[in-house]
């Protein structure tokens, strides 16, 4: 992988259990699906990341051609592509991804739904 | 901007058997939620299921026709 772009791509997923490829940041989502995953995730209590890639058009086509997927946002858990919540939302609900959380997070529990962030 | 006998036509050719039905959820022709219900899915994860379709999709992703999907893929009984 001598590919500058593959090798951040593949640093980032490696240092995330949870990673989101989306438009705009965890803060200030740009896209309503962006936005959509953020929620879907901070539900579910593990920690993720979110890493814009919205003004990046060669990361985007970096990320494309990695995954065979054409939108985004994309999400990793532990390494591996899932999708979008249109995958994980059907996962959710049949108890799968709690599975895949739990196990990628070592047995671990999520954590208080929805912690305030006291500042 | 597209329209859903264009986007159902795009679909069925690649799985041509598909139930194809589509909601414009902005009224723009380019913010689409999909549901396709194909015999082609049997047997395949819901991951490959959303790629056989984007795959057929590509090039209207590409070109900026379709700027946002939401799917949904169904397995038939039987």
């Amino acid at each position: 992988m001598s590919d500058p772009i593959k090798e951040e791509i593949a640093r980032e997923i490696d240092a995330n259990t949870i990673l989101v490829y989306g438009k705009g940041t965890k803060t200030a989502p740009r896209c309503g699906f962006t936005l959509e995953t953020i929620e879907f995730f901070n539900h579910f209590g593990y920690p993720f990341e979110v890493v814009d890639v919205l003004e990046n058009m060669p990361k985007r086509e970096a990320l494309s051609e990695m995954t065979d997927w054409p939108t985004l946002p994309k999400v990793f858990i532990k390494g591996k592509f899932y999708g979008d919540t249109d995958i994980l939302g059907p996962m959710a609900q049949n108890g799968e991804l709690l599975t895949v959380l739990k196990e990628a997070f070592g047995g671990q529990e999520p954590v208080a739904k929805q912690t305030i962030n006291l500042r | 901007m597209i329209d859903d006998t264009s986007l159902t036509g795009l679909i069925r050719a690649k799985l041509p058997d598909a139930d194809v039905s589509i909601v414009d959820r902005t009224g723009t022709m380019d913010h689409f939620n999909i549901t396709v219900r194909s015999a082609e899915f049997k047997g395949k994860t819901l991951l490959e299921q959303h790629r056989l379709v984007y795959g057929a999709l590509k090039a209207a992703h590409k070109d900026g026709r379709i700027h946002a999907v939401e799917l949904k893929t169904i397995v038939p009984e039987n």
